[in-house]
């Protein structure tokens, strides 16, 4: 008993401790996403008033700019590392306060028509990238990984999928790396292209949901066209999320069969344990404001949290970017991600073109 | 002694919930926080 109680203190101090170890972090990226959004407006105002023809730069690109930038040339000292890992918390906590911008109707609509392309994309990714890795050798498990990370949520879930098929830290680092580096280079391809194809918000935000693999990136790359196309791809990447524990269950089984993972006994459990938790937090939130429980200002503040949640999301981004650590990782599986990951964008791209032809998107 | 194992339990899981259920609990708190008027026109 006194062993115990003299144990709380410490523990609370500790838990007090780790909490005010996030705060420089954090306070980084409040900083720079607050930069970014000075310099969206400076840059614009000061280009209008001079008659410049210069491209309108928002807050989110200016936010990943100024993180690429720091990443790349300063090594960012230790004490606000755990901070800076904090903006995967804000990334989510960003996507279940956007809830309040979609009434039910709008979820059940879009968030349908992503389910069914996001079945349709995972099938094909999955066959795709396993072709892909067989064809250069790599090795069986770095290929689930791969195609796990590409076909579903990017690094959730090859770190869910790492566990459950027990593959080594080796492969699942390599995996990682090309999923994050890869995109990187979606944040400035997919815009690029959206816009000389001249595509429309919701279809651009479904492309963005379902080609671009990590959840962080989909939601910059969405944000990046408008905030209409950044909504849509939540909504969209959101539904591939949804189908984590579907395809790591799969995977799970196969490797077990293989006996080179554990048997899963419990599906029910596993898929539950899987499912990213903050989904229903979305719905919730969707929910409430469709029964009118938010007045329409309230649902305004809810939007505007959500953004400010992503603004640190989005700093965060550009920070963890660091280019000559994922070029240490090894060239085959980033080849094999690159060409994937530009197969699966023409993919998905064709989905949405025949999605808009049939329902009017 | 038997008092103190469930405070240690309950602790030992709110210390492990996961990234997603700590989102999910901020953005209800911060949505009762919007819906009494705690937080007020949220600018942006």
């Amino acid at each position: 008993m006194a062993a115990t109680t003299a144990l709380l203190p410490v523990r609370s101090e500790n838990r007090l401790l780790n909490a005010l170890s996030i705060v420089p972090g954090v306070l980084l990226l409040a900083g720079i996403g607050y930069a970014a959004k000075v310099l969206e407006r400076s840059v614009n105002g000061y280009a209008k008033a001079h008659h410049w023809t210069f491209p309108n730069i928002e807050y989110v690109l200016w936010a990943i700019l100024i993180g690429l930038v720091i990443s790349n040339t300063l090594s960012i000292p230790k004490i606000f590392q755990s901070g800076i890992a904090t903006y995967e918390f804000w990334l989510k906590l960003g996507i279940v306060l956007l809830g309040a911008r979609f009434v039910l109707a709008d979820v059940l609509k879009l968030g349908g028509i992503s389910l069914a392309l996001v079945v349709i994309e995972i099938t094909l990714s999955l066959l795709l990238m396993t072709f892909l890795g067989r064809l250069f050798k790599l090795k069986p498990k770095l290929i689930s990984l791969l195609a796990i990370g590409s076909a579903v949520c990017g690094v959730s879930a090859i770190i869910a999928a790492k566990g459950a098929i027990d593959a080594d830290d080796e492969d699942s680092s390599f995996a990682i790396a090309a999923i994050l580096a890869l995109g990187a280079l979606a944040l400035f391809t997919f815009p690029a292209i959206a816009h000389s194809l001249r595509m429309n918000d919701v279809s651009y935000g479904l492309w963005a949901g379902l080609g671009v693999d990590n959840t962080a990136e989909a939601t910059a790359a969405g944000a990046l066209y408008s905030d209409a196309a950044g909504k849509v791809a939540v909504l969209a990447k959101t539904a591939r999320n949804a189908m984590i524990g579907f395809v790591v269950l799969a995977y799970a089984i196969y490797w077990a069969g293989q006996g080179q993972a554990q048997t899963v006994t419990n599906k029910a459990a596993f898929l539950w344990k899987k499912f990213p938790k903050f989904i229903l937090g979305f719905l919730l939130i969707s929910l409430l404001v469709s029964f009118h429980m938010f007045s329409k200002g309230q649902v305004t503040s809810l939007g505007n949290l959500s953004k400010w949640a992503f603004l640190l999301t989005f700093a965060g981004v550009g920070l963890r970017t660091n280019f000559r650590d994922m070029s240490k990782q090894g060239l085959r599986p980033f080849i094999v991600g690159a060409l994937g990951e530009i197969l699966i964008a023409c993919l998905t791209l064709g989905l949405v073109v025949g999605a808009n032809r049939i329902w009017g998107l | 002694m038997s008092t103190d194992k469930p405070t240690a339990t309950a602790s030992n899981k709110s210390a492990s919930l996961s990234l997603d259920t700590w989102a999910v609990i901020a953005a209800l708190v911060l949505a009762l926080a919007v819906r009494f008027d705690i937080l007020k026109n949220v600018s942006w």
